[in-house]
């Protein structure tokens, strides 16, 4: 019987934010728009997103007079992607399985 | 989106954020310079540098301290352009920080202690390579690190006035060398 899959991390952009976050210590805002190629305000609404869940936590604070955002991943968050990312393979089985 | 779509995503994201280790390699060919360049100095002129009781105490504290202010303000403009900082690269972080303080407080107990800190500089230095190698997996950085150890077992078996060329060595073959090798890898 396979679980559903986390309704959070199906987002691909929510899904990039929490793949990066698992391999680096910390990330700016900055960062995130680059890697993700979304627009500003989607970013800012796909973090707050995580950061309700608790996957994330959001660090603000002001560089040379610019607002600087950091975010970091959780212990939640961390659990979340390991959990999803074993149901995907689980699923990635399956269909291989299926298809042989 | 498809299962097989989705690990490939966490796939090509992680790619994206890997550490930059080429930009790191400008810390370790400034040290290994500086040094080699401070010792073969102080071995060349030594009635220069030894001019009075504090001038060598200022010499070989002052300017690494100088240096240090260097590359820590090049390490905080390299995080901030880069946006993001790997675990590897804090814990490096940590480590050089730990061995900056260890390196002042050494020279100083040894001030007072009127010996020459060379020898248990060059072995924590070497450790902190070797350490540095290893975490890295860099091969040259390992192999510099034995040989800077190397270079610090060597001070008890050779007269005081050459350690200074083990110093000048020991920070080539450990810092510069390795460095150089870094920023020119692919």
């Amino acid at each position: 019987m396979f679980k559903p899959l986390n309704k959070i991390l199906v987002n691909p952009i929510r899904l990039m934010i929490v793949s990066v976050l698992m391999k680096v210590e910390n990330c700016d805002f900055n960062f995130l728009k680059q890697l993700t190629q979304t627009t500003q305000g989607n970013l800012s609404i796909q973090l707050k997103k995580l950061k309700e869940c608790g996957y994330i936590s959001i660090d603000k604070s002001f560089e040379k007079n610019y607002p600087k955002t950091n975010c970091k991943i959780t212990k939640a968050g961390i659990k979340a992607f390991n959990d999803h990312f074993e149901k995907l393979k689980e699923y990635q089985n399956l269909n291989l399985k299926q298809k042989s | 989106m498809e299962t097989q779509d989705q690990i490939q995503l966490i796939n090509d994201t992680i790619n994206k954020a890997k550490e930059n280790l080429k930009e790191s390699s400008f810390s370790f060919i400034f040290w290994g310079s500086l040094i080699a360049i401070l010792s073969f100095f102080h071995y060349s002129f030594p009635e220069i540098v030894q001019q009075t009781y504090y001038s060598s105490l200022l010499y070989w504290v002052l300017i690494p301290v100088i240096g240090m202010i260097i590359t820590v303000v090049y390490n905080i403009k390299k995080r901030v352009k880069v946006g993001y900082e790997t675990y590897a690269g804090r814990t490096l972080k940590i480590i050089w920080g730990v061995f900056n303080i260890s390196w002042i407080l050494l020279i100083f107990i040894s001030f007072e202690k009127k010996i020459n800190p060379t020898e248990s500089i060059l072995f924590l230095l070497g450790v902190m390579i070797l350490i540095t190698g290893l975490l890295i997996r860099f091969k040259p950085f390992s192999f510099g690190g034995i040989s800077v150890i190397i270079c610090s077992i060597l001070c008890g078996y050779t007269p005081n006035n050459s350690w200074l060329l083990l110093n000048s060595i020991a920070a080539v073959l450990g810092l510069l060398l390795p460095g150089i090798y870094l920023y020119y890898r692919k």
